[in-house]
């Protein structure tokens, strides 16, 4: 295959907007090492991204964090967790925030700002891809 | 939009300016974020229907369309909305909406969708006080945002039934979580007052009450509701007036049937499942008037695909009026030259028993996600009107032709920022 008609090829993939399977990274579910909480299920999860639950389900309160909007480990994280594209989550948002029912989880701008953020606040949950674990995080799902 | 609705525009907008400076100047930072945060939807449209006698409209509200007003019309489809929330604390917020779409006068005088303040009482309890949804379908609370809905408008059949978005009021919500089910129940209570329908009618709702359940499963999701108010709505005043000249027997007719202070009721049942890959809902109303306007039903069910960025759905609708008819005044004993205004009277009140609409509509179209934050629809309609019946199509001209098939093409570019 030439480079012109590879690069056709890309081309036509981000426009379809295929491109969010290309490079799939391993996400996982982080919260501080501090916080007692040991394990979560996806619905728990995904009930926490979506505003569903502003709880753990111990009762003590949590703050979700997401990664930038349009970055990889963002849009396989609401895949993996909620089976949902990012232009679907966009529109699950639009729904939520134009009754006033709610605000998205504040983003923030990379994975080692969502890690101070993490280590700051015992209540954050935030997703990173597994390669930058550390021992300021334990890894709920 | 009345003086009373566009001067609380203005006051709408000038609070949105001061708040959207506020925030862009002092860029206020609370604990949990932005205190102000600002957000938009819109729809640019166009329709075009296969019927130049008559006009397709998306609500009551709209005085004219595509069809007989324009070949292809941007007004049915089209609108603009801005939001300010202001997070005060963990459990006050307030938010302020407003939107301008085509008015009843032909305006596009912005007004305000919602002006409220929210109070949580408990992570899961909380209250509204102000101008709030008035939450009769499932997809009222977003309704006008077309970026969160999958067609390029919510099926009319179901939703023109109440066309009306807001109330003056408050309501509360309470959510259960019960092992993996999440219920939610919610009530309201409010009023709307000196609303214009397209034509001049004057419309009143007063001591709305609702309750709504809503329950999920994951990626389904079942919800009921109930909503009955208090309504006025002069539209067809002239004919009562007249009948009202009868005497007694009259006058019962005409407070029978006028909507004067008349209950109207909606009975809503709602279903949907999104795992994702693809969806299914369906939706049926049953709204019910003791007055001219009686019952009707309305449904439908729709399903969509999705493959990458393209959502190709396909959506049937159906609305029927529960025939009724009235004997009207009886001719027996009326002096011989009142008999026949009596007579013509007694057909206008039967005309009017049987002036909701009847139609089915079939749906196909396609959602592409083009864009981040951005959509493009396209959508034909195959309108099927019921015998004798002009369905939700107004303006209709000499020459149109009741009972017909309608073909609309609509297309929108939908955005939220």
């Amino acid at each position: 295959m030439s480079a012109t008609n590879r690069n056709g090829w890309i081309l036509i993939a981000l426009t379809l907007g295929l491109t969010s399977g290309v490079a799939m990274a391993d996400v996982v579910v982080v919260v501080s090492a501090k916080n007692p909480v040991a394990a979560l299920s996806r619905a728990q999860v995904e009930d926490i991204f979506l505003g569903k639950t502003i709880r753990f389900p111990d009762g003590a309160p949590v703050v979700a964090i997401d990664q930038p909007e349009g970055s990889a480990v963002r849009d396989e994280f609401y895949n993996k967790v909620a089976g949902k594209t990012a232009a679907q989550v966009k529109a699950y948002w639009s729904k939520i925030i134009f009754t006033g029912r709610g605000q998205p989880p504040p983003s923030v701008s990379n994975t080692i700002e969502m890690m101070k953020r993490i280590g700051a606040n015992p209540a954050a949950i935030g997703y990173i891809d597994r390669n930058m674990i550390n021992d300021s995080v334990r890894v709920v799902f | 939009m009345t003086g009373r609705n566009l001067s609380l525009s203005l006051i709408g907008f000038s609070l949105a300016t001061m708040m959207l400076s506020h925030s862009a100047c002092a860029d206020v930072q609370g604990p949990y974020g932005s205190m102000f945060s600002f957000n938009g939807f819109g729809t640019a449209g166009i329709v075009h229907s296969s019927d130049d006698k008559a006009d397709f409209v998306a609500t009551d509200f709209e005085p004219n369309g595509a069809g007989y007003t324009r070949s292809w019309s941007a007004s049915v489809d089209s609108l603009i909305g801005g939001q300010v929330t202001a997070t005060v604390g963990p459990q006050l917020s307030a938010v302020l909406q407003l939107i301008a779409q085509q008015n009843y006068d032909n305006s596009y005088l912005p007004h305000v969708e919602w002006a409220n303040l929210k109070y949580l009482f408990t992570p899961d309890f909380s209250v509204r006080a102000g101008r709030i949804v008035m939450p009769t379908f499932l997809d009222s609370d977003s309704r006008e945002v077309g970026y969160s809905n999958p067609w390029v408008r919510p099926p009319t059949e179901v939703y023109n039934a109440n066309p009306i978005t807001y109330l003056d009021g408050l309501d509360a919500s309470y959510r259960l979580h019960l092992g993996g089910v999440t219920n939610t129940l919610q009530g309201s209570y409010g009023r709307n007052l000196a609303f214009s329908f397209a034509g001049g009618s004057k419309f009143d709702a007063k001591y709305v009450w609702g309750i709504f359940d809503n329950a999920e499963y994951g990626p389904a999701l079942a919800r009921v509701g109930y909503l009955t108010s208090s309504i006025t709505l002069n539209s067809a005043a002239a004919l009562f007036d007249a009948f009202r000249q009868f005497g007694p027997q009259g006058a019962a007719i005409a407070n029978q049937y006028d909507i004067v202070n008349k209950r109207s009721s909606f009975l809503t049942f709602a279903a949907s499942y999104d795992p994702g890959q693809w969806f299914a809902m369906g939706e049926w109303v049953t709204s019910r008037s003791e007055s001219f306007l009686g019952t009707s039903n309305g449904w439908y069910v729709s399903g969509g695909y999705r493959a990458g960025a393209f959502t190709p759905y396909l959506t049937y609708a159906q609305i029927t009026q529960r025939s009724s008819s009235s004997p009207g005044l009886s001719l027996v004993g009326l002096p011989a030259y009142l008999a026949p205004a009596a007579a013509a009277l007694n057909t206008g009140l039967n005309e009017a028993l049987n002036s909701r609409p009847d139609q089915y509509t079939l749906s196909i179209g396609v959602r592409w996600d083009f864009l981040k934050n951005l959509d493009l629809k396209l959508q034909l309609d195959r309108i099927n009107l019921g015998a004798g019946s002009a369905g939700t199509l107004i303006n209709p001209q000499p020459g149109f032709q009741p009972g017909s098939t309608i073909f609309l093409l609509s297309s929108v570019v939908n955005f939220v920022f």
